[in-house]
């Protein structure tokens, strides 16, 4: 019924032999699962002419935990990550945030790279080119104004990944490849506050694997706020984790936010609040950080006062 | 019943993937489909330009609106429509040209390069936008310069005295948002020309017959030059019971090309067919005496309906006719109209008409029933009409059990210890409901019969029946062959059912207002009646034996009392067909006159009501204000069951429909008329971790006229089901919701309010 | 110059149910147009087109799939089944046969979605329990049952295949 525009397909079997071809081809883009990035060009938000495909590169979807650490290679599907024993017996909360993205058989396809380049999302962008040409488009594609924020700078497309919440409580770094080597970063530093430039990415760079510390001394708890028990993308993300000290008593915590603006956030001073098990408190903190924007079909008011619900329950969840 | 034949008679081939539905079909030659649409809520077409898409690679064939001039509609009196806009496009979405390639990028593409210019004009988006006395006229070219295309005002027994002698009268406002069908299988058509000027038709369709007549009138050819026939449908719920661009377009453009041609909409352009729910802004006030006895109802319900009427007007009347059922209402006034809108056009989706009031209703019922200090059930058992009785519209009510079903929904649910007893946040409700098994009264005036059945018996042992009904997943046809199997003691796979084909089977109106298994089934069952005649016959002379004391089991007929006396099934067709010729029997179903006081009344008579009540079990997070509805029992009374686990799949699946649109589901557009949400991703029907468990109860005491007794179940079982979450969700934490769906800020937002009002 | 509709079709070699296929497949060929417009494979079905609702599901490699988002060409060297491979000859899939004792068809379209995802589940994991059987059911979208049959067939076929109904 919806056709793919044309492109060509490349297949690549080396992360070697990927990087090359996103050097050498022009405007390529990067095939993994597909769930997000198919089902976009068939709405025809964007028409590359190449693209890149992981799936044939062995290394890609490689999980391999260690004392040092947790090696995910950013094709391995979500229900691999999910079921892996490593990831379920010390990396628990990211097995639980694997098994909530879309549904059970969208996580046999799509994979954890993926997820953590899922392109922000929004009402007015997530539709068919009928659909935006009769709106006029929009900021993020085809269009001048942003319909969420009409006198805002930006384009305020929503970071819905569910995954991502939970791999920065777990200071995950990505490993990115490009001809021109790899490098290191921070997940924390990925992504921006511009929903159409939204990640941190060099041209021609490629996700390779997403690289865990050892787990940290600390309890994790992860929610998603949807509007159906399966399919949905979320309306709030939330994880928090709470730092346990030599007693296994809180010592402090974080909490990240998502599904707000087109990066995740990090609350401010909650650390002393969960320190303290002021989950009243934390979670007061956290609704005072939280600015939804009409991104969603579901009320902006209502979202905002989720983050307060959301957030002591996650909490609770700990205690 | 035979174990066999308690597995659906098309079950297999669907659950295997053989089943063929209209996008399975394929033809050499075969030609895609695709629209050009209208970008504007209203405009008028100034220029289109074609050229540039006809040049394109592989297109063969550009329609417009002007190369299909004539209007249709599925009602004659409301003939408003043409497949492709003529002038004047009136929703975003609304076809404007059609065209024909060889493959569908190449149609898409050519869709796409269609030029159009329009001249903007101001949109009616609302109730008040369409009333306004400036309002733009949405149809300007009928004679009557306003937007309403119907206004109904009905008074029975004395209104305004009524409610002077009421105890207790209650008045209030509700809300019913629009929502969709959503089938699963989007429309297709596929279109063939025959080479002589004949097109046959495949096509997703609720109703071949009309669709024949609209097909015929807009191509202007004879009926004799056009087939319609329906393959294995994937679902409608009303929503595939009009003609759509998609047939028409299909048809023209196989004439125009003589290649076959198929269409299939996208996703997306389902939300813009729509046809769904009517939208409703109603008011009700409901009075009671002191004694508890219900006895007037003051109501008037408001459509923002959408371009075009579909069957619009009806709904104006649907709205209001019902209110009476189940109950011994002495005075009802109604004042009901269905708008034009600049909206995809509403029209019939499961229930149609009679949700929206019913939520009002069985709500105010409740209210009234607190305000009386009754529980519930108490007060609803106290007030209901009884069977063989007639309702102050003039309803003609035959069989009810609605008392059984109030009873059997309360028992099994424990209502009578749940009901104001449960922890705070959890809740149950009741409502109750009836609805019809087809309307009294045809779409186009006449005294034919509604629906015909041909049974025919071959020497083999097979009978073939021929009926012109739509089975669209329902089970219709297993229906179908059930009653004849059952009339002739054969086994149901010894049945051929072939349906929904304009050159070979009999007329019937197609799948809407819960008429088949009535109708076409008492149709199946006279003409099976008549074949069994000459077969006793025949067996009566060969087995020297009355006809009286032969019965048909097991595919003999044989002796009541001498099994070893007795005629294989297909020998007895041998004997009979030696002296009748071939044996081919014909029935038909012509719904009795039924007598009303009232003349003029066409809309709402139907020849059986079937009744229903339902108990529903939520638990409400007061902090989030999601509703979890746990549980829902619902007691129908279905006359009789003619195949209990299909009857079971039609309450499910309404009372699933029913939550959807409690919960989660409503048409919502933009300031601009454009749809919020023309996807499943963000249309939010229910999984199932929305769905509650199910418990289908069937009330089982016949019905004089139904065929073996049976009434209809497709629909009437969504009717209870909103107001009866809505009823739960009030006994759960205390807040009447008066619009739907109760979506999580709604009912926040009425906590909140609770909170500071006490 | 309009811009091509399609680029060139490539080689795609695959198993499908059990037979070697060969066919030329263009890279923006989703699996389900291949299965149904080339292999007349048409029980997998376009219900959304965009990985919604699960009517195209099929197993590649044994593992559930949305063949609608799925490029054709990704499939080559793997072992595809779809809902018409299930059945064994003509003896139905104990999914299948579950589904028809349990009248869980109605409408049909859904179904072979439905099916081919809980063949996969039970195959992947034969211990799986209700509330695994429910989740698996969160993928797919029927809108004519309430789930109320398909969930009451999924469980008779869990249980037999199980071993703990006959």
């Amino acid at each position: 019924m919806l056709p793919l525009p044309p492109f060509e397909l490349h297949q690549p079997v080396s992360t070697a032999q990927a990087t090359a071809l996103l050097s050498d081809l022009e405007k390529p883009r990067i095939i993994s699962g597909g769930t997000d990035l198919l089902p976009s060009m068939k709405y025809g938000l964007f028409t590359p002419p190449h693209l890149v495909s992981t799936r044939r590169i062995e290394s890609f979807s490689a999980i391999s935990g260690t004392e040092e650490g947790l090696s995910i290679g950013a094709g391995a599907t979500l229900s691999s990550v999910a079921a892996h024993p490593w990831v379920r017996r010390h990396y628990p909360t990211l097995a639980t945030a694997c098994s909530t993205v879309a549904t059970p058989t969208i996580q046999e396809m799509g994979t954890l790279g993926g997820n953590v380049m899922l392109d922000t999302r929004c009402l007015w962008y997530n539709q068919s080119t009928f659909w935006r040409n009769a709106l006029g488009g929009c900021l993020k594609c085809e269009g001048e104004i942003c319909h969420v924020a009409p006198k805002g700078q930006g384009c305020y497309a929503v970071h819905s990944a569910d995954t991502v919440v939970v791999l920065l409580l777990l200071n995950a770094e990505l490993e990115l490849a490009s001809v021109r080597g790899t490098r290191r970063m921070p997940l924390e530093s990925f992504y921006t506050d511009d929903g159409i430039h939204w990640a941190s990415l060099e041209p021609g760079e490629l996700l390779t694997r997403i690289v865990l510390p050892p787990p940290p001394r600390a309890r994790l708890a992860f929610r998603k706020l949807r509007a159906r028990g399966s399919i949905d993308y979320p309306l709030l993300l939330t994880a928090v984790r709470v730092d346990l000290d030599e007693h296994n008593q809180p010592s402090g915590g974080r909490v990240v936010l998502s599904a707000l603006g087109p990066r995740p956030i990090e609350v401010s001073d909650v650390s002393e609040s969960i320190a303290q098990s002021k989950h009243e408190e934390a979670a007061e903190t956290a609704w005072s950080q939280a600015f939804p924007l009409p991104t969603h079909q579901w009320s902006t008011p209502w979202r905002k006062k989720m983050v307060r619900v959301e957030v002591g329950r996650a909490l609770a969840e700990l205690s | 019943m035979n174990p066999a034949d308690s597995k659906k008679l098309d079950g297999l081939e669907k659950i295997q993937g053989r089943a063929q539905f209209t996008d399975d079909l394929t033809r050499p030659g075969m030609l895609h489909g695709a629209f050009h649409r209208s970008p504007h809520a209203h405009a008028r077409i100034l220029r289109i330009d074609v050229t540039a898409a006809l040049a394109m690679h592989g297109v063969k064939a550009v329609l417009i609106g002007t190369d299909l001039p004539i209007a249709y509609g599925v009602l004659p009196v409301a003939q408003d429509e043409h497949a492709l806009a003529l002038d004047t496009v009136r929703f975003v979405g609304e076809e404007v040209a059609a065209v024909a390639a060889t493959t569908r990028e190449a149609a898409l593409a050519a869709a796409r390069a269609i030029v159009v210019e329009y001249e903007v004009l101001p949109a009616v988006l609302s109730v008040e936008d369409a009333l306004a006395e400036t309002a733009p006229i949405v149809h300007n070219e009928r004679r009557k310069k306003t937007n309403i295309l119907r206004k109904v005002r009905r008074e029975y027994g004395e209104v305004d005295e009524g409610l002077e002698r009421c105890e207790v009268v209650l008045e209030d406002t509700y809300y019913y948002p629009g929502s969709t069908h959503v089938p699963l299988e989007t429309h297709t058509s596929l279109a063939e020309p025959d080479g002589h000027g004949r097109v046959v038709l495949h096509t997703s369709t609720q109703i071949p017959h009309h669709l024949h007549i609209a097909l015929a009138r807009v191509l202007q050819a004879r009926l004799q030059d056009i087939r319609v026939i329906k393959p294995h449908v994937g679902a409608g719920y009303g929503g595939k019971s009009d003609p759509f661009a998609t047939e028409i377009c299909a048809a023209a453009l196989a004439l125009r090309t003589g290649r076959p041609v198929k269409f299939i909409l996208d996703r997306e352009e389902v939300f813009y067919a729509h046809r769904g729910r009517h939208p409703a802004h109603m008011r009700i006030k409901l009075g009671a005496t002191s004694d508890g006895t219900l006895t007037t109802c003051d109501f008037s319900a408001h459509s923002p309906g959408g371009a075009y009427a579909s069957y619009g007007v009806v709904t104006a009347y649907y709205f209001g006719v019902f209110l009476p059922l189940p109950y011994r209402l002495e005075n009802l006034r109604f004042e009901t109209s269905r708008l034009y809108t600049n909206h995809p056009p509403c029209g019939p989706k499961r229930g149609h008409g009679a949700i929206q009031p019913r939520f009002a209703l069985e709500v105010q019922v409740d209210r009234l029933a607190e305000a009386l200090g009754q529980r519930p059930d108490i007060f609803r058992l106290g007030n209901l009409a009884p069977p063989m009785s007639e309702t102050c519209n003039g309803l003609r009510i035959t069989s009810s059990a609605m008392g059984t079903c109030i009873e059997e929904a309360t028992q099994a649910s424990g209502f009578a210890g749940k009901h104001n007893q449960l922890p705070h946040g959890h809740g149950v409700g009741l409502a109750t409901s009836a609805y019809m098994c087809g309307a009294a009264h045809p779409i186009h005036a006449n005294a034919l019969p509604q629906s015909s059945v041909c049974v025919s018996a071959d020497r083999s042992g097979r009978v073939a029946i021929f009926s012109g009904t739509a089975d669209i997943g329902q089970g219709s046809n297993h229906m179908l062959a059930s009653l004849v199997s059952r009339t002739l003691g054969i086994p149901l796979r010894d049945c051929t059912v072939l349906e929904a084909d304009t050159d070979l089977t009999p007329v019937d109106l197609g799948a809407y207002s819960s008429r088949v298994t009535f109708m076409a089934g008492n149709a199946a069952l006279e003409a099976s009646n008549k074949l069994c005649a000459v077969l006793l016959e025949a067996a009566s002379t060969k087995l020297a034996m009355e006809s009286e004391a032969l019965v048909f089991q097991d595919g003999r007929i044989a002796s009541a009392t001498d099994p070893d006396c007795s005629l294989a099934f297909s020998e007895a067709i041998a004997l009979a067909e030696q002296t009748h010729g071939t044996l081919t029997f014909t029935g038909s179903y012509t719904p009795p006159r039924i007598g009303s006081r009232f003349k003029r009344e066409s809309v709402g008579p139907s020849p059986a009501y079937s009744f229903t009540a339902q108990v529903a079990e939520v638990e409400v997070d007061t902090q989030t204000g999601f509703v979890h509805v746990k549980r829902i029992w619902c007691a129908h009374d279905c006359g009789k069951a003619i195949h209990p686990g299909i009857v079971e799949g039609q309450i499910e699946g309404s009372v699933y429909m029913g939550v959807g649109e409690a919960l989660l589901e409503e048409q919502s557009f933009h300031p601009s008329g454009l749809h919020r949400s023309p996807s499943i991703l963000e249309y939010k029907i229910p999984t199932i971790h929305e769905t509650p468990e199910i418990i289908s109860i069937l009330v089982e005491e016949g019905d004089p006229e139904g065929p073996l007794g049976a009434k209809e179940v497709g629909e009437g079982p969504q009717l209870p089901t909103v107001p009866a979450i809505a009823n739960a969700i009030y006994d759960a934490c205390g807040i009447r919701l008066t619009e739907a769906p109760f979506t999580p800020e709604r009912v926040l937002k009425a906590l909140e309010k609770l909170e500071k009002t006490g | 110059m309009n811009k091509p509709l399609s680029s060139t079709p490539s080689l795609l070699e695959f198993e499908v149910n059990g037979e070697p296929v060969q066919l030329l497949a263009s890279p923006q060929d989703s699996l389900l147009d291949c299965l149904r417009d080339q292999l007349g494979l048409t029980g997998s079905k376009h219900g959304c087109d965009v990985g919604d609702c699960g009517a195209c599901t099929v197993l590649l490699d044994g593992t559930p799939q949305l063949s609608c988002i799925t490029l054709a060409l990704e499939a080559k060297g793997t072992h595809l089944t779809t809902v018409e491979g299930l059945s064994q000859e003509s003896t139905p899939h104990p999914v299948q046969a579950a589904f028809d004792e349990k009248v869980a068809a109605q409408c049909g379209y859904c179904t072979p979605g439905f099916v081919v995802a809980l063949a996969s589940l039970f195959e992947t994991n034969p211990s799986a329990t209700p509330e695994d059987v429910r989740r698996c059911l969160g993928s797919n979208i029927c809108r004519c049952t309430g789930y109320t049959k398909i969930i009451e067939a999924a469980e008779l076929a869990r249980r037999r295949l199980q071993g703990l109904d006959t």
